[in-house]
Parts: structure tokens; sequence; C-alpha cells
């Protein structure tokens, strides 16, 4: 695959008829300079205090449902109706077993179970099933902890269950994450008091099993399954055949089990489907080397049956593949044929997982430095409705990142630059890492003039106490020489940059400038003119105790050469001295030839440079220069 | 009121025993009474009030140098239910009162458009702006559960109130 930089200018440029606004920010926020977000953080707060705010507003409604009944839409808007929550039927019936379930109340459907069954009244298959198909989807936990502050006065226990299921859940992301499967359970007593079972209990205990990590328990329970004589539908199997990666056996005997599995499939006669596939897949990864030719073969498998894969099939793939902690190591180009078959489809959401594809692919490209290949990606993405799987924020941030990195390695910079205005700030918020890529890139196109712009926007985007971004604008305007104008130009970009290092001084105790910074500003100051402010600069190195460079202290002495003043190089020569720094002897020399100085000039020079020479022999090993 | 002068003989009428001297006496005064009209005007005063353009400018200045807080299609040829707008107008404006304390810095315009209702406000900068999405997710959801119709706001900050004169 060549992957050039040069190529046809127009080739590959943002798209002009892209649907989004350039120029704004997502409409999602306020049209308004102190309302739009500057940060990826910023951005994310904001939009997560709007959802609060709505949950807020439905917590007022639904616990004051008689406000909001008056209904003056014509046709009917049952979304803006309040909702109820509590259960209405209050005797103990299975009617009322019902509506419990359906309300998604966990604890009072399995009490009103066990009044009922303490009543005598025998409950039906069907209701039980249910009640079943609740505990096992939830783990017996209550339903909706980010409700539970909607509670009635009489449950207090409901509040300490519900307190406790937080701080379980308050420690993984999700808030299923933490449940695991307690053995005699509510799920597995009222599985045993049923008179008759028939294979959606089974189904679903295993089901239910599988999703809180009792995988053990699943398979015995479905021998018991075929022990009844009974079968089990398409996603028990899909269950089982996790249950099976989940074990603690070896691998190739996991991959038989899982075989297995699917020869059970084909004997009763059953077609698998796409979760199937996904979740050979899904296994598979964890199988790392091991798992490249069985995936190569569910894939064929897949597609012989002539089930289309999906969006998450392709990332399990990439994700098996391309393992991001041995990056290289053979890398294989699966990607491609990947990407070649993938050109130009339109997918719809299947699988939870749809959505983690572009991310991996963009990681493979970025690690692969392919440009082409990334184009492709990016011009799947704008294919169709694609663009939903780009998934939640961080995601996107994260896949354009890696995109626009990559366009700053690979690309001209012209077309860079145009992705850079199309991108920015409408589809995501640089980090500053971003930024200093882009920087490299303009150094590298040597299109040094952008940096005055690059450094506006910085402050813009939240980035105006970052020092390794300010370290590097600094570090490319201050290494070569340049035209007046431009100098001038970046002359203002360093006053600016020094004074939010002040202002960061002004609000820390101990004042912190890098030692790069300093030179770097002093260099500049004097190339555009700028005597005076060079010559505080000096003294600030006094201040913060940094030592100036030797170019630094050479370029001084040429414009006071220039500027003709030997008091200003006697300054020089003082300040190299009280750093002992080993140049100093050479400055003096320069001086002495350059300048017409005194006799007691000279003589006080003397003295100084005694003084260095002495200690310049000691001084020269523990000498530490720059920072 | 105490001078009776008699312009065009609509003038106060007063009962006197004298046509010399000027009134001086208190006596029955028999006109009509003409108040002054107070309606949305801010009265002038030493020159060290701040009015907005809003405030400074009297009700029949609108259409020609205001523009109205409220528009919808009530008050058009054949068109009903404009005193139902007008009592939403009024919740909606203590609503936004109450919801944004100390915030707005002026009067709120409100806009119905098909079927949703637009409200652009003018807030001051006193809230951290997270806490402005907050209320504006909010008002948003409980005013379009409340009137069954989409509700949307429209913010615009402002340092401090614009002021358009001292009067």
């Amino acid at each position: 695959m060549s992957s050039l930089p040069l190529k046809a200018a127009g080739k590959h440029l943002p798209p002009s008829w892209r649907i989004q606004d350039t120029t704004a920010a997502p409409y999602a926020f306020q049209d308004d300079p102190y309302l739009i977000p500057t940060s990826s953080v910023e951005s994310r707060s904001f939009l997560l205090a709007k959802k609060s705010g709505e949950k807020a507003a439905k917590f007022i409604i639904n616990l004051h449902p008689k406000y909001f009944q008056k209904d003056i839409a014509e046709p009917h808007i049952p979304c803006l109706m309040p909702e109820y929550f509590e259960p209405q039927i209050e005797d103990i019936s299975e009617a009322a077993l019902k509506e419990r379930i359906t309300l998604k109340k966990v604890k009072a459907s399995v009490d009103m179970f066990d009044q009922l069954l303490q009543a005598g009244t025998p409950v039906s298959l069907e209701t039980t099933n249910r009640l079943l198909d609740l505990l096992c989807y939830y783990g017996d936990q209550e339903a909706s902890t980010d409700y539970h502050f909607q509670q009635s006065e009489k449950s207090k226990e409901l509040e300490e269950a519900t307190e406790e299921t937080d701080e379980k859940s308050k420690k993984k992301a999700g808030h299923q994450f933490g449940v695991t499967w307690r053995a005699k359970n509510n799920a597995e007593r009222i599985f045993a008091l049923m008179p008759e079972k028939n294979a959606h209990s089974y189904c679903t205990m295993i089901r239910g099993m599988v999703k809180h990590r009792a995988p053990v328990q699943a398979l015995n329970l479905y021998t018991e399954l075929l022990n009844n004589r009974l079968r089990a539908d398409i996603h028990t199997f899909n269950a089982l055949i996790e249950a099976t990666a989940m074990t603690n056996e070896k691998l190739e005997e996991k991959w038989n089990n899982i075989l297995e599995l699917l020869k059970q499939i084909v004997a009763q006669k059953m077609k698998p489907n796409l979760q199937t596939f996904n979740t050979i897949l899904k296994c598979l990864r964890r199988f790392y080397a091991f798992g490249k030719l069985p995936a190569l073969q569910t894939l064929r498998e897949m597609k012989a049956i002539g089930i289309e894969p999906s969006l998450a099939t392709y990332h399990y793939i990439i994700q098996l593949f391309y393992h991001y902690d041995a990056p290289s190591k053979g890398s294989s180009l699966v990607i491609y044929d990947i990407m070649n078959e993938l050109t130009g489809k339109k997918f719809s959401p299947q699988d939870p997982d749809d959505d983690m594809f572009f991310q991996s692919a963009m990681r493979v490209c970025s690690s692969l430095r392919d440009l082409e290949l990334a184009y492709q990606v990016h011009g799947l993405l704008n294919t169709g409705d694609n663009r939903k799987f780009i998934g939640p924020d961080h995601r996107r941030n994260f896949y354009y990142s890696k995109f626009f990195s990559l366009l700053c390695l690979m690309e001209q910079i012209d077309v860079t630059l145009k992705w850079y205005k199309d991108l920015i700030p409408s589809v995501f918020l640089p980090h500053s890492q971003t930024l200093i890529d882009l920087l490299q890139a303009l150094d590298v196109a040597n299109r040094l003039e952008m940096i005055p712009q690059i450094w506006k926007d910085s402050k813009e985007y939240g980035h105006t106490f970052r020092s390794d971004l300010k370290e590097e604008i600094l570090k490319l305007m201050a290494r070569d020489q340049h035209p007046a104008e431009l100098q001038v130009a970046f002359a203002d970009c360093a006053a600016d940059i020094k004074s939010t290092y002040e202002s960061q001084d002004a609000r820390q105790t101990a004042p912190d400038w890098p030692a790069n910074a300093l030179n770097c500003i002093a260099v500049l100051f004097l190339r555009a003119g700028r005597i005076q402010e060079a010559w505080k600069m000096l003294g600030l190195f006094r201040k913060h105790n940094k030592i100036p460079r030797n170019e630094l202290l050479n370029e001084f002495m040429d414009s006071a050469k220039a500027s003709n003043s030997p008091a200003q190089a006697i300054e020089i020569v003082k300040l190299a001295s009280a750093f002992s720094l080993p140049v100093c002897q050479g400055l003096t020399q320069r001086l002495v030839a350059d300048f017409a100085i005194s006799q007691e000039q000279k003589e006080a020079l003397g003295n100084l440079t005694a003084l260095t020479s002495d200690s310049s022999s000691d001084s020269d090993s523990d000498i530490s220069e720059g920072k | 009121m105490a001078a009776p002068v008699c312009r065009r003989g609509l003038g106060p009428r007063v009962l006197s025993w004298s046509r010399q001297l000027p009134c001086t006496w208190s006596a029955l005064h028999t006109s009509a009474v003409r108040a002054k009209n107070r309606a949305a005007r801010v009265r002038v005063g030493k020159g060290d009030k701040p009015v907005t353009y809003e405030e400074a400018h009297a009700p029949h200045h609108i259409a020609h140098r205001k523009g109205w807080l409220s528009l919808h299609t009530g008050n058009l040829d054949g068109e009903d239910h404009a005193a139902e707008r007008m009592v939403e107008d009024v919740f909606l404006r203590k609503f936004m009162l109450g919801t944004f304390p100390g915030c707005l810095a002026d009067q709120l315009v409100l806009k119905r458009r098909a079927n949703q209702v637009d409200i652009c406000a003018l807030v001051l900068r006193l809230l951290p702006a997270h806490k402005f999405y907050f209320l504006v997710g909010y008002s948003e959801t409980l005013l379009s559960h409340f009137y069954k119709c989409r509700v949307r706001l429209h913010l615009q900050t402002v340092p401090s109130k614009v002021v358009y004169k001292y009067i």
C-alpha cells in the first residue's frame, strides 16, 4: 500500500456538502460565547448539567402529576404526560403482581409473589416466568437505581437496599457491572418453588446466570434442561457460548466446547443468528494468538450461512488481530481486506458494540501510519447514516484526535489546514497534544507564520496554561531568524505568552517559569528590536533561578555591539560571571576586542574573570545548563 | 389644581364668589378626573436612573421604535384564543423570573412558531455556565410537560444590564 505524503491537491479535501455548520458549536449548546464549551471536559459537563436539569424536572412532574393532567394537545402526546411509578392495585392478587412486574419493582414483586404463595393462590406459569425474567435481568437488585430518591414513605428497607446497591454500583462504571449472581438468591428460590417449569423458565435462568457471571451454574442448569428433554432457544445458546468462554479451562478445551454447542444448535435444527457469531468472536478476543484462525473460520461460516456481519463483528476481528498491547508484532493485512469489503456499505444498529468499530479502525490506521486507509474509514463514516456509529463523546474525540494527528503527520499542509478549519471546533475540541502535532506539521512544511494564529486558537480552547504547548510554540518561534514583520508578530505572541506566565505566577505561591521559555522569550524580544523588554527578561533569570543559554548571551552581546553601548556589554559579562558560566571568558575577550572601555573597567573585568576562571574549573563539572 | 384656569371652556369649574382674585381657597371641583397615563412608563427622575431601551420607550412607541415582547397570531383577524396566550405569557414570565433568580436583564421575548414556544431571555452572567444549562434543561422539560408543546429556551448573556440612557 503506498502511503506517499504527496498527492494531488484536492483529492481528499474535507467534503463541502457536510450537513454540519463548521463555523458553529454543536446545536445542543446555547449560542452565546459565555455558554459555548471550550474544551471536551466542559462540553461534557454542560451536557450532563442539562440532562440532570431534565431529570430534576421529570422528578417534579412525577411527584405532582395532578398539575400536569390538562391535555390540550391535539393529537394526544403520551410522552408529555406524567408517568406513574407507584403500583395502584393494593390487594394481593395476580393482577397486582403483574402490575409490579410491569413497573419493574423487583423487591415489591418478590414480596407479592411470596404473599400469594402463603395465601395459597396458585400463580400461573406465565406470570412466574415473567417474574423470573425480571429477576434474572436485574440480577435480583432494584431496577432503576437512579430514581432511588423516588420512594414512598413506608419503604425504608427499600432505601437501605438501594443504598447498598448504590455503593456497590458506585465502584464500577455501569450500574450492572458490580452485580454478581449470589447463590440461593430470589430467582433460584422461586425457580425451585415452581411446581412446573417449561423451557422458558430454564432459558431465562441460564441467561440471567451468564449475565451476572455465574457460568458454572448456567452450564449445570443446561444439563438439567437437557435431562428434562426440553429445548433451549437460540438466545440461550448464545449465553451458553459466553458461559463456556468464562470458565477456567484451557483454550483448546473451550474452543472444542463451543464447537460442541454449535453442533447441538444444528442438531436441534435451529439457525444461529448474528448474536451467536458476535458472541463467539467476542470470546475469541481473549484467546489472543490462538483465536486468529478460528475467528476467520467463524467469519467465513457466517457468510456461508448468509448472515450479514455487523460493525461489531469487524470490531472484534480488528481487536483480535491488532491487539494494542503488541502493536506491530507481525502486523497483518486484515484491515485492508475489511475496508475493501466495507466501502460504500450502509449499516443499521444490530449489536450494542457496533459503535466501537470506528474507534478501533482509526486506532489501527494511526498505528500503521496509513493515511489512505484513514480516508477510507472516514469515507465509510460519512456514507449514509453511519455517522450514528461514532459513539459517545469520548469515543468521537478519540477518533478525531487520531485522525487529525495522522493528517498532521502525513498530509500536505494546505489540506491539513483545511481539515483543521473544518473539524475544529465544530466537531471536536483539540487536546494540547493535537495542537503540538499541528505545530510540528507546520514546522516541517515551513509555515511558521501560522503560529500566532494557532496560539490565539489555543487560548480559545482552554490551553492558556499548558506549559508543554507554550514551550513548543516558543521553541519553534525562537529557533531561526525570520524576516522583520514575522519577527514582530512572533514578539507580540511571545509577549502574550509571557503575560500568561505572569498571571499564573500571581496565582501560585511558588513561581515556576521553565528556563526554555525564558530563553526563547528573551531571544524573540531581542530579534524584534524590543531591547528594553529583553533586558527585563535577563533580570527575570536571576529571580527565577534559571540559567541563560550561551547563544542567548552571545545574541545580547551582538545587540549591545549593534547599539554600541559598552555599558550593556559589561552588564552581560557581569551576569555571566554571576552565574559562573564557562562562556564568561569568551564574552570577556569579545568585550575587550570589540568595545572601547576605560582602564578601571578593564581592571574590574580582570577581577571578574579571575574569579570565574578559578571557579569555572570546579563548576565545569556540576554546571547544569538550561533547565 | 388650586387655581382655576379656563381652557376652551372645559377647564375645571370652581364655584367662587369673586372673579378678581385667583382662587386660593379649597372649593368643590366638578370636572372629570384626568389621571396621567402610567402604563409601562418609567417616570423621569433626576438623571441617575438607568433604563434599558425597552423601559425607556412608552407603549405608544410600539411598532415605531419598539417591537413586541410576545408574538403570536391570536390577535389577527379571524384567529382566537388570544386570551389563553396572554395567560400563558403571564405564567411564563413569572416562571422564568423565579427560576433564574436575579439573572434576567430584561423582559422576556416570547415567540410562538408552529407548535413551539421560543423563550428568548437576556441573562446576566451571575451563574457559572453549567448551572445555566441545568436551569435550561429543567425549564424546557417542565414547561413542555405543562403546556404539552415544545418549549425552547434561547439565552443570551450580557455582563450587566444594557443601559440605554439615564433619566
